[in-house]
């Protein structure tokens, strides 16, 4: 067995509490300090990428995979999807349809993990690691297996799905917002619909990305950001020159990061006792 | 001060030929970190006694004892043994050999060599790519163990192809319906029906891509060294 120790928070460079400088993309966000997106708009607007991927939510928990190729397109994909998107195929198709020669990706631990290890280790011709140029990923603590849940909803509190508007992450609940109303969730009782697979998984931050990405109770309206090596550091420190973030020393926080990392793995462990 | 180039050797065994031209490909840029003593570069047998990586290609056949018998003597010359591609790895599509098929093989039971042998690094790949020999290089000679945790792992394993995907993932309802699978079958055999994955098991050709890719099955398998 692999020192869990070891497994937490992977190797990383620098710990930053981040906040975009952007008044519009500040506005946009409830959760965080926006940092993900001015450091994506910064990639863009300097031509380090000619494209973001990320995954945008359509209705409900649904997503889709989308190319962002300047700010606006950005804009409007920004906030969570709530829902794993297939995105390895689409990614692919959508970097070949639309001729992407680098690109950034915003995704989950798990999908972090497939970009990074075919970024690493090509094993296919078909492989496109060479065009994956930053991969940013976003602290995780599962993702709902969405039939269910969206079941739950429907016969426990008459929610439909198709008027479900907007999801969001507070502190001890999570807001569906439906038609007019807002409905809090206990958190506790949203967390038995996380997928199965989520369950097992022990990778809260994306040990396989360039930057990983969240937030913590303790600094509302900050980003967190880990940068894991060179390319990720520059990104950070780039983005903080050209203006487009404002940046704070966030090594304060990285205790938060771990406690949440920790009981990550805790409850794989229990799970993975229980299934195997 | 100079680094001493890393004496590489590599052996074929009833391959198609595949993981050779990926290693020759591959080599170009090795040739400064590496002196790889292959057949196709030199007359006649081994240019050392002793090496400090021995890559191994294609499965070894079990009704044949002179080649188990190369395998062993490979191992006592070879610091570090790696089995390049998936027949060496996994068995691969040579699990299918049935005997009398023309032109080759024609033996009736192939392995992969850590039935023969212990192995270090198992590489999958049908073949992998020469880029992929030149990462493992690159990690294995900077000592980065973690990055290349998955191939040690995987050369504790015997066979990995998209069934024991199936099996021991999407069955298990630990399939995350990411899609790396389909993305990564170089058959297409594996297809997302209704966000997880099916497969058409006449085309898999038990490779063992799908399943060190997918996120989910690569992290357990790194976590406990074994397969669910």
């Amino acid at each position: 067995m692999m020192p869990i120790g070891e497994n937490l928070l992977g190797q990383f460079r620098g710990v930053y509490l981040a906040r975009a400088k952007d008044e519009e993309i500040l506005k946009r966000k409830v959760a965080s300090g926006g940092a993900v997106t001015a450091l994506l708009c910064y990639a863009l607007d300097k031509g380090l990428v000619d494209g973001v991927v990320t995954s945008k939510r359509v209705k409900g928990f649904e997503g889709k995979a989308v190319v962002a190729r300047n700010r606006e397109e950005l804009l409007e994909a920004a906030g969570n999807s709530w829902s794993i998107v297939p995105f390895a195929a689409r990614i692919k198709a959508k970097i070949e349809e639309e001729d992407l020669r680098a690109v950034a990706i915003v995704c989950l631990p798990c999908q972090a993990q497939f970009f990074g290890q075919m970024r690493d280790f090509p094993i296919l011709e078909t492989d496109f690691g060479n065009r994956i140029k930053y991969i940013i990923s976003l602290f995780c603590m599962g993702t709902f297996a969405f039939e269910a849940f969206l079941n739950y909803l429907r016969v426990r509190y008459g929610v439909r799905a198709e008027d479900i508007k907007d999801i969001r992450l507070g502190r001890e609940f999570l807001e569906v917002h439906h038609d007019d109303t807002v409905l809090a969730i206990p958190l506790k009782e949203a967390y038995s619909y996380l997928q199965t697979g989520c369950l097992v998984c022990t990778d809260y931050a994306g040990l396989w990305s360039d930057i990983s990405a969240g937030f913590v109770e303790s600094e509302p309206g900050w980003t967190v950001l880990i940068t894991r090596n060179v390319r990720g550091e520059e990104l950070v420190k780039g983005a903080e020159k050209e203006d487009y973030i404002e940046l704070r020393d966030g090594v304060h926080v990285l205790g938060d990061v771990l406690k949440r990392a920790r009981e990550k793995v805790a409850r794989a462990q229990r799970n993975m006792a229980q299934l195997f | 001060m100079l680094m001493e180039k890393l004496k590489v050797l590599h052996v074929d065994f009833a391959g198609c030929e595949g993981c050779n031209v990926s290693i020759i490909r591959a080599y170009p840029k090795l040739m400064n970190e590496i002196d790889l003593d292959i057949s196709y570069l030199r007359d006649g047998s081994c240019q050392y006694g002793e090496y400090d990586v021995a890559l191994i290609t294609g499965g070894a056949c079990m009704n044949e004892p002179r080649i188990l018998e190369e395998l062993k003597e490979i191992r006592e010359k070879a610091r570090v043994v790696v089995a390049f591609g998936s027949c060496a790895s996994l068995g691969g599509i040579l699990r299918f050999a049935r005997g009398g098929q023309e032109p080759r093989p024609d033996h009736r039971n192939f392995q992969p060599i850590n039935s023969v042998i212990p192995v270090d690094y198992s590489i999958p790949g049908c073949p992998p790519t020469p880029q992929m020999l030149q990462s493992f290089f690159k990690f294995f000679m900077a000592g980065n163990e973690s990055r290349l945790r998955l191939f040690k792992v995987t050369a504790g394993l015997k066979k990995l192809s998209g069934f024991d995907l199936i099996d021991d993932i999407v069955l298990t309802g630990l399939c995350i319906g990411c899609g790396a699978c389909e993305l990564s079958c170089p058959t297409g055999a594996i297809r997302l029906v209704e966000k997880r994955p099916t497969i058409i098991q006449e085309r898999c050709i038990r490779c063992g891509t799908c399943y060190i890719r997918c996120p989910r099955a690569s992290q357990l398998i790194c976590l406990g060294g074994e397969k669910p």
